[in-house]
């Protein structure tokens, strides 16, 4: 595991140098079992750091905010931002790098590697639990975890627990970093697609009512694109809020103009929702798992993501979030790009 | 007698070759399905994949986009980039249980009336016994 | 009007609610949710926190106002679509969700009432469960005017014996609808009555957490619109809308016209849920947002459950549910940003 004090130290000294603006990492609040997200301004403020299996956040979704908030600081302050990221979360900076969102001087990276281990995955750990509530997770050796629940204490093995997206993991050392702490080993994963291999093993129908039921559930709150890095949008496909309205706008005009999809929760517009997103990521998601973590009404959004990654591999020969001057995914092309179903 | 389906197809053209294409076969008289609600757009790398999913989204029961041959485009590489996006969303349609068959792609050129009359006919025979779209059509 | 019924008879009771809609909690993919009960058969009652709480069957996610259709010469034919009064029953109803839709009667009721929410309202019958255990480990009623087995806004109150259920009818529909399965009801005994006195008493105390001292907190929120507070408890929020989508007592709507055919012109007005966390919740068609930072939507929703509802109803709009906590992606936590404005400048 690497070692946390290694990490405050870091922190701490870039605090101290007045490096960067403020760092972002993890903590844990006093009564909590899960790591939350911590800005650390103050030297002093670096003890709170933590780093273990419950560090499942996304970090980088806070660099999307801290771009906005740069537009509306005065004085301006062009130091950059701290981060501490996990390798899936290091992706996400490439990806923020190639699409130019930001320069690379605009942000410090703290790269953590998860070595073998990954982060728990909360839903499987209730599972385990059967539903009594998590008191304390202790992290003894990496193989095995002790839970402490108000019934008293039970092992569970890493591997029961542990997210399905770490298990599939091919980027636990951060590929991009200033300092990096823990083991430079890379893991490889023989078939890092096999979830969606065995829905795509599904025949249509199963496939259709599937992804059916999945989308009734949605409640269209939108958690999944606010936690994703990626939708950094200012106007999104589902917000139609840019569209000039005056008195004497005609009703015909204001019925005809663009909305993509309306705002209700019904089927049709759930899986559009979905599917507009999934093709926007294409290319550009690097399973971290917010998604699917934030969803309130467990919706397998990887599943759906996963399958454009898997298309972008094998089509295109393209991995996403490792090279920040790579282009992006539908910016390129090759001579030899499949064209068998064109006719 | 029953009245016999007759599905109705989106079709994207390009302006310079496949929308030529057609309009070629329209002053040739050229005989084919009237199916299709074409939409002329500028190059087939201007398709987005809003557009396939919005045309489904609102009953379409077959999307057609096409463009120039690669190479040929007006724009260079404008088909280039829609053959890799249109891919993509062709995998992600069927991969929600869309059946393949109503979304299709071709390459017909300006001088191609023919081949763009045989695209539409074998596009309405094969949406045909598939009946009307229901998987992706607006519920309300 | 008391009455006991034995859990086993549960079944058979809802055999008898056949004109009645029930819902009732279903676990679907690991999630808790009130659903459409088509076959009750061997049913059970669970003990849950559902994901979407009650408030979702009297206000729900999307409802239609009317119709409207363009008639041929320049008129227009608008068809008012009231909700069907269809008697629905709810069990499995927490407590703080029946406290919550009396907060959310007070929106929809009083001078202007909304007849869609109360046609659902009146049809609808809620059968709460007490808590004998805080379904939740983000419980915090006690401290917001609540308790696990608060009868505030049920129409009948189910307290858990072991065996048997203690029905407690509150409203004439409660009694209603226990007098439609009568046959399966038992008068209680005084035991039973002492047996649920008890389990209330001792459930009090099982809640793990507390919001205390915060009588001061309307006022002192009144002092602090311009705090640095709000920036720094929001700058981990993502405002993905969960916490309000899923608070029991937030009502935010918007209204949209769904048009469903072009030529002639046709669609419905339709109403959804709207939440205060969206960016653009507040953006005016002039372009202006009064409200474009997590910091001003974070301020805005601990004001309207602490300050603006207190002021203008004397009471809290939060009923200690914890959702918003347990479901928050990112941990931010009520409890603790009230008692951060509680200590604020102590």
């Amino acid at each position: 595991m690497v070692n946390i004090e290694d990490l405050k130290e870091e922190a701490r000294r870039v605090l101290k140098e007045g490096k960067v603006k403020y760092i972002i990492g993890y903590e844990r609040a006093s009564d909590s079992w899960k790591a939350n997200p911590v800005f650390l301004r103050k030297p002093e403020d670096v003890d709170k750091l933590v780093w273990d299996p419950t560090c499942f956040h996304n970090l980088v979704r806070f660099l999307v905010d801290e771009k906005r908030r740069k537009a509306r600081e005065k004085p301006a302050d062009s130091r950059p931002v701290g981060i501490v990221v996990k390798g899936c979360d290091s992706r996400a900076i490439v990806i923020l790098l190639q699409e130019k969102f930001f320069e690379r001087a605009d942000v410090f990276v703290l790269g953590v590697s998860c070595e073998s281990s990954g982060v728990v995955d909360e839903r499987k750990l209730a599972k385990k639990t059967t539903g009594k509530s998590v008191r304390k997770l202790d992290f003894g050796d990496k193989q095995n975890f002790i839970v402490t629940t108000d019934d008293g204490t039970m092992g569970i093995a890493a591997s029961e627990v542990l997210a399905d997206r770490c298990l599939d993991c091919i980027a636990n050392v951060p590929v991009v970093s200033d300092r990096l702490l823990g083991g430079k080993d890379k893991r490889t994963v023989a078939r890092p697609f096999h979830a969606v291999e065995k829905m795509e093993s599904l025949s249509q129908d199963e496939r259709l009512t599937f992804w059916r039921d999945q989308f009734k559930k949605c409640v269209r709150c939108y958690a999944c694109r606010s936690a994703c890095p990626m939708c950094y949008c200012e106007e999104c496909v589902v917000d139609t809020i840019n569209f000039a309205v005056s008195a004497d706008t005609p009703a015909e005009e204001k019925a005809q103009r663009i909305k993509w999809l309306e705002k209700s929760p019904v089927d049709s517009e759930n899986v559009f929702y979905h599917l507009v997103r999934a093709i926007h990521l294409a290319g550009r998601c690097i399973d971290c798992g917010e998604c699917e973590r934030a969803c309130p009404v467990n919706i397998p959004l990887r599943m759906l993501n996963k399958k454009l990654e898997k298309e972008a591999k094998e089509l295109f020969g393209y991995d996403a979030g490792f090279d920040p001057d790579q282009p992006a995914l539908i910016s390129c092309f090759k001579d030899g790009d499949p064209e068998d179903f064109i006719r | 007698m029953t009245e016999e389906f007759e599905p109705t197809i989106v079709a994207f053209l390009c302006k310079w070759c496949s929308s030529a294409g057609s309009d070629l076969a329209g002053v040739s008289r050229m005989e084919y399905p009237p199916n299709v609600t074409p939409i002329q757009v500028m190059c087939s790398g201007s398709v987005s994949p809003l557009y396939v999913f919005s045309a489904f989204n609102r009953g379409a029961d077959g999307v057609l986009v096409s463009g120039c041959h690669p190479g040929d485009c007006h724009y260079i590489k404008g088909n280039y980039y829609a053959r890799r996006k249109l891919a993509l969303v062709k995998k992600l349609l069927e991969y929600v249980g869309l059946e393949p068959e109503r979304f299709q792609m071709s390459w017909v050129s300006a001088a191609e009336g023919q081949k763009y009359t045989r695209v539409i006919k074998d596009f309405v025979n094969a949406l045909k016994p598939l009946g009307p779209q229901t998987k992706l059509r607006r519920n309300s | 009007m008391d009455k006991i019924l034995a859990k086993k008879d549960y079944p058979q009771w809802l055999a008898k609610l056949a004109s009645y809609r029930i819902y009732a909690p279903r676990k679907k993919d690991d999630v808790w949710n009130y659903e459409l009960l088509t076959d009750p058969d061997g049913d059970r009652l669970e003990e849950v926190m559902t994901a979407v709480p009650a408030k979702g069957i009297v206000f729900p996610q999307r409802e239609f106002f009317f119709a409207f259709a363009e008639k041929d010469d320049n008129g227009a034919q608008i068809n008012e679509l009231l909700p069907e009064d269809n008697p629905v029953v709810v069990f499995g109803v927490r407590p703080c969700e029946g406290k919550a839709v009396t907060l959310t009667d007070l929106v929809f009721g009083g001078e202007f009432e909304d007849p869609y929410y109360w046609r659902r309202r009146n049809a609808t019958t809620l059968v709460g469960l007490g808590c004998a255990q805080p379904p939740s480990p983000n419980c915090f009623c006690l401290s917001v005017d609540g308790s696990p087995h608060s009868k505030e806004g049920l129409d009948l109150l189910l307290t858990d014996l072991g065996e048997t259920y203690y029905a407690e009818a509150l409203t004439k529909k409660g009694k209603k609808l226990v007098l439609e399965g009568i046959k399966l009801f038992t008068d209680p005994k005084p035991e039973d009555r002492k047996m649920v006195d008890k389990i209330q008493a001792d459930s009090r105390k099982k809640i793990r957490r507390e919001l205390s001292l915060i009588d001061n907190v309307p006022a002192k929120l009144k002092g602090m619109f311009d705090s640095s507070l709000w920036d720094d408890e929001s700058m981990s929020c993502i405002r993905c809308g969960i916490c309000t989508y899923l608070c029991p007592t937030c009502h935010c709507f918007d209204m949209n016209d769904e048009v469903e055919t072009v030529s002639p012109l046709s669609g419905k007005r339709v109403r959804t849920w709207d939440t205060c966390q969206f960016p653009d919740f507040t953006m005016h068609s002039s372009g202006h947002n009064p409200r474009p930072d997590k910091a001003s939507r974070l301020r805005q929703r601990i004001n309207h459950k602490f300050q603006y509802f207190v002021e203008i109803w004397n009471k809290y709009q939060c009923t200690g549910c914890g959702r918003c906590i347990s479901l928050c992606p990112v941990g931010i936590d009520i409890i603790k940003v009230v008692e951060k404005v509680r200590d604020h400048g102590a």
